[in-house]
């Protein structure tokens, strides 16, 4: 009874092959463009980021490792029982660095990956947004005049730095964690229960 | 953009629409399941589709109701759910019944779901309800239920994860969170994620002993033994440890059934705070990525009817057991025997034949008129439609008839 487990191809890659090397777990070598490779009882599949844990929660991967900013936009009903500690970033709301605020404005036009969180941080501050949704760029549209800020995720802080863009404030921090289907969880607990715990011990 | 021009044949998202094996399928489930309930003398209720807005008073269910204004400016709903419900006529209809009362139902429920795994806005719901019963006793008789519909219904693989919400709240008896932090509290318990139980506690008083207890409570989850290490972590909690061991007694009681095996243990399971009392539980299988069903103790619902009582209960949602079954490869029902078919030039003599073999207990269909009448009575053309498929053979109620 094979364990499926969801992969983002994406930023958290090497971090998430570190630590399944670190757990003794066997990897694929080189996945290349293979999208599901079955190894000794693994099958691991490589997804987008945003999409990891939407095939946890569907239970079409039995676990997975998410980014914290991911799983935060997809609001996806999943366990998270373990952080893993790297992938570490900061979403946060940067406008460009030269911008005076400007009082009169009543409503911001903010550009993002992540529309959910945006909408849901502005809210909680009775500030009225416009969430203007993109996939990708997005320190490039406050320099075009498309919006007045951005939400983005940030690590050093050096590409906002390079579009002249200002960190204001911090919405959440992230990091990688390990999620895993609800129903897996306990119906499938012969099999993942082990994983789970090597995972843990080398997080 | 215009998407699609033919919204007349669009479906609104949300609902469903059923045909042919797979209509008979979920007849066949709700066959089962309802037999099961009638087998443990439960008596079906059928309530209305609809009731005062006030009724379904489930803080989590308001935000998720279909309500409209009635003629007479009163605020009604689509009924949300049916336990509110029975328990309404439980406490009014059935006032001179002597508890304990065994109740059941089998309907569609109405909520504004947004699209998500197994969400459906319109979900057919088959359940029941133990009212005024004594609580070990009828929390293992409902367990036992929901473990033969699974069995009946050939599920493979499933298990129910049993918690209790008291141990929850025995763990944080004596602390204040403003309402916003215990809902956080709340979700970050249920996703098991006690780094984040850690982070919501930080901005609060909560002692530490108290942080480590809750940041542990998701994790306990597995065999019986977790019963044990909680009972030696939550020493310092009397009303946590007075939860766990009534946990136990109902844990203990199923493993004396016969059902030891079938269970999980998830203290973390405390979803429905403001409703559930005591036992909570959810039934998993794989090859399904979230519950087909579940439910728990309600002690105080009763009450604001005017009743208080200690009532119990669970449903199965009949979208998600069908779509098991599906996964599982679990054979469908087999279709329905053909129909004898009934030829015969003239309608009169055709519909006799038809009355006498279906007094015999048989399944006919009356053949099309024959060519030659067809053309009399329709002009020339030759109608391939009027064949229709044997499972779709039209009822009395197709458009033709009550137009």
């Amino acid at each position: 009874m094979s364990v499926t487990i969801a992969l983002s191809k994406g930023r958290l890659l090497p971090g998430s092959e570190a630590l399944f090397r670190r757990a003794g777990l066997p990897f694929p070598e080189d996945p290349g463009r293979r999208l599901v490779v079955s190894l000794d009882g693994l099958r691991y599949l490589f997804v987008k980021d945003q999409d990891v844990p939407t095939y946890v929660e569907h239970g079409v991967a039995d676990c997975g490792v998410a980014g914290g900013d991911v799983l935060l936009e997809a609001g996806a009903d999943v366990y998270e029982p373990f952080d893993l500690g790297f992938g570490r970033c900061r979403l946060v709301v940067a406008r460009p660095a030269s911008a005076r605020p400007d009082p009169r404005s009543s409503s911001l036009r903010v550009a993002t990956k992540y529309p959910r969180i945006t909408a849901a941080h502005f809210l909680q501050r009775g500030v009225s947004v416009e969430v203007v949704r993109l996939s990708g760029s997005v320190e490039l549209a406050p320099v075009l005049g498309l919006c007045d800020c951005i939400v983005d995720i940030v690590e050093t802080g050096r590409t906002l730095e390079e579009n002249g863009l200002a960190i204001v404030e911090e919405v959440a921090p992230s990091s990688a964690r390990l999620i895993v289907n609800r129903a897996s969880y306990h119906a499938r607990r012969d099999v993942l229960a082990p994983l789970l715990s090597r995972l843990q011990g080398a997080a | 953009m215009m998407l699609s021009p033919h919204r007349l044949v669009q479906v609104p998202p949300g609902v469903q629409c059923f045909v042919g094996a797979e209509a008979r399928r979920r007849r066949h489930i709700e066959e089962t399941v309802v037999s099961v309930f009638e087998g443990w003398d439960y008596e079906e209720i059928i309530p209305p589709l609809f009731d005062y807005a006030d009724v379904f008073g489930s803080p989590d269910l308001v935000a998720r109701t279909y309500s409209f204004v009635g003629r007479d400016g009163s605020l009604l709903a689509l009924r949300p759910d049916f336990t509110s419900l029975l328990a309404k006529i439980a406490a009014g209809r059935l006032a001179h019944r002597p508890a304990p009362m065994r109740l059941y139902y089998s309907g569609e429920v109405l909520r504004y779901e947004p699209p998500r795994a197994g969400a459906q806005s319109e979900l057919f719901q088959m359940g029941l309800e133990h009212l005024g019963g004594a609580p070990t006793r009828a929390d293992a008789e409902i367990l036992a239920i929901a473990a033969e519909c699974l069995d009946a219904l050939g599920a493979r693989g499933w298990v129910l994860a049993v918690g209790h919400v008291g141990v929850f709240h025995g763990l944080l008896a004596g602390v204040t969170l403003d309402p916003a932090s215990m809902d956080r509290l709340r979700e970050r318990v249920e996703a098991k994620d006690g780094s984040g139980v850690g982070a919501v506690l930080r901005e609060t008083n909560a002692p530490a002993a108290v942080t480590e207890a809750l940041q542990a409570l998701g994790g306990l989850a597995g065999g019986r033994d977790v019963l044990e290490e909680a009972v030696r972590r939550f020493a310092a909690f009397p009303a946590a440890v007075a939860a766990v061991a009534e946990l136990r007694a109902i844990v203990d009681a199923l493993g004396e059934a016969g059902l030891g095996d079938r269970l999980a243990i998830d203290l973390g399971e405390v979803r429905g705070l403001d409703y559930y009392t005591g036992l909570v539980f959810r039934a998993y299988a794989k090859d399904l990525g979230f519950e087909v069903g579940g439910g728990g103790r309600y002690d105080t619902l009763l009450g604001r009817f005017g009743r208080p009582m200690p009532a119990v209960g669970f449903m199965l949602g009949l979208d998600r057991v069908a779509a098991l079954l599906d996964r599982q490869q679990v054979a469908p029902p087999a279709s329905v025997a053909p129909a004898e078919t009934i030829a015969a030039e003239a309608t009169g003599p055709a519909l006799l034949e038809a009355r006498r073999r279906r007094a015999a207990g048989a399944r006919v269909r009356l053949d099309e008129q024959s060519q030659a009448e067809s053309r009399r009575s329709r002009g020339d053309e030759e109608d391939g439609s009027a064949r229709l498929p044997q499972e779709r053979v039209s009822g009395p109620r197709s458009p033709e008839s009550t137009r």
